[in-house]
């Protein structure tokens, strides 16, 4: 068992990733490796009950994004088939649709199998407390080999952690200083001003002043909803 | 010898159930882990695979502040390893740190076995840290679950043998194992009384930053009512206000 010989084109690319141009290097080099077509790097970004997708990187055709719609890419990225790493994934398989899972309707699936996803596996990548998903797709069904599949899930969680201020920029998901988070997490954990202040050994007006900065970054009404916007987020 | 001895029982038991991922398939390992005795037995599968001597899975706090490792449970289970005592003490800040912004792992030596430097320094996305606890070698895979919960299943020895090929695999099951524990982790989900589609609809239009008056008028009730449903479902959920409420249910998946 020589363990030097296992290194692919994408391990070599990917953990020497800098720039947005690397990822998509890496990207398309894992794609073809894991014998898939298309790759999308989604985030999700809360807007009160919405969900919306926001590629980070994708080689979709124009088209395809725009007929299929952020709203059901966001539902695919988040939907019943999206696995964690260390959970064997399961494909969204156009020609099955309608299916159990009521991800996508019957019209939806003839778009996406006439261009070029007939299969889709949906990954959630971790990046830290970062949350960032994943879609493989193939044109033909069975293609996407599974045991490659869940190492380049991994690969991919290892390569975007090399770019963090990439993918924050993308995702737009923790604008918070290290200690707005921290207020915000202990009002989360039902302290009130005067404990947070305790807590941290500052004053009231302090913890009350850091944490109306996370309520305005957030763009959100009062403390519940910057609590909500920062769980959903991933960030507390 | 002792750890042999686990090995091949382990080995035993596995080969059955080998999927193409090796010793990771949708059997017991990656699903059914209901208390912390299981999570500790797939964890020594997983230390036997790439023959660590100890082990050990830690939950790393989310605030920056007391950037600290809390042990949940290691290879001395149900004692406690001093290796723990090392990890969970002082030596965990820059641990810290990285799992709060990476999942990649990372590897020490500090046992002066040349050949586990060697071996970790071929691993492809790892890199060196500081030694965890003085005088082993080892190597930490950050973990995260559903719920946002961070954590660190640390394999330690001076004898383990970890191909790049198995790192993802290894890596993996280290994340599904997490998960498992981290689902039982919030022991108040259990015994909490159930609480009314009424009491969540109200949680969640205060989640999305609605107060009690617009509450009361978009759902048609009185304020007062509102306020009741509000002030039951914080109490189902054993929190002591509103906000606390609202982030129990996110954590819990009550509400989305």
């Amino acid at each position: 068992m020589s363990s030097s010989a296992a290194l692919l084109q994408s391990d070599t690319l990917g953990s020497r990733l800098t720039s947005r141009g690397d990822l998509t290097s890496f990207f398309m080099e894992l794609t073809a490796e894991i014998g898939a077509d298309s790759y999308m790097l989604v985030a999700i970004v809360h807007d009160q009950d919405r969900n919306d997708a926001r590629i980070v990187s994708s080689n979709w055709i124009f088209d395809a994004i725009e007929l299929i719609g952020k709203r059901l890419i966001a539902s695919l990225a988040q939907g019943a088939l999206t696995v964690a790493p260390g959970i064997r994934p399961r494909p969204l398989v156009a020609a099955q649709a309608p299916d159990a899972d009521g991800l996508v309707s019957g019209e939806e699936a003839r778009l996406l199998d006439v261009l070029g996803h007939a299969e889709i596996y949906s990954l959630r990548l971790n990046v830290g407390r970062q949350r960032l998903f994943a879609l493989f797709s193939a044109a033909t069904a069975g293609h996407i080999d599974q045991p490659a599949l869940m190492k380049a899930q991994l690969k991919c969680c290892y390569a975007l952690s090399h770019i963090p201020q990439l993918i924050a920029a993308a995702a737009m998901q923790d604008p918070l200083s290290d200690r707005e988070r921290e207020c915000l997490f202990w009002v989360s954990e039902g302290k009130t001003t005067d404990e947070v202040a305790v807590i941290l050994g500052v004053s009231s007006n302090t913890v009350n002043s850091y944490i109306t900065h996370a309520i305005q970054k957030f763009a959100a009404s009062n403390r519940a909803m910057a609590i909500a916007t920062a769980i959903r987020s991933g960030i507390i | 010898m002792k750890h042999a001895d686990i090995k091949d029982a382990a080995e035993a038991l596995f080969n059955e159930q080998r999927s193409p991922f090796g010793a990771f398939s949708l059997s017991s390992e990656t699903h059914h882990a209901v208390t912390i005795p299981d999570a500790v037995r797939r964890c020594r599968w997983v230390s036997v695979d790439i023959n660590a001597s100890a082990f050990g899975l830690y939950f790393v706090s989310p605030s920056p502040e007391r950037a600290r490792l809390v042990p949940c449970f290691d290879s001395d289970y149900p004692g406690i390893a001093l290796a723990t005592k090392f990890i969970s003490g002082a030596n965990g800040e820059e641990i810290v740190r990285h799992t709060h912004n990476s999942t990649e792992p990372r590897w020490w030596t500090d046992d002066g076995v040349e050949a586990m430097a060697e071996m970790f320094g071929k691993l492809a996305w790892t890199a060196q840290i500081s030694p965890l606890a003085p005088g082993t070698s080892g190597i930490a895979f950050p973990v995260h679950a559903d719920r946002g919960q961070c954590g660190l299943v640390v394999f330690l020895g001076s004898e383990i043998a970890l191909p790049q090929d198995m790192l993802y695999e290894i890596h993996a099951r280290c994340f599904s194992l997490f998960a498992a524990v981290a689902r039982i982790r919030p022991s108040d989900a259990g015994r909490m009384r159930a609480i009314s589609k009424r009491e969540l609809e109200c949680l969640k239009l205060t989640a999305n930053g609605n107060t009690s008056e617009e509450i009361a008028r978009l759902l048609k009730l009185s304020v007062h009512t509102a306020n009741q449903y509000l002030t039951q479902s914080t109490q189902k959920l054993n929190a002591v206000n509103r906000n606390q409420a609202v982030a129990k249910a996110l954590r819990l998946g009550l509400i989305e």
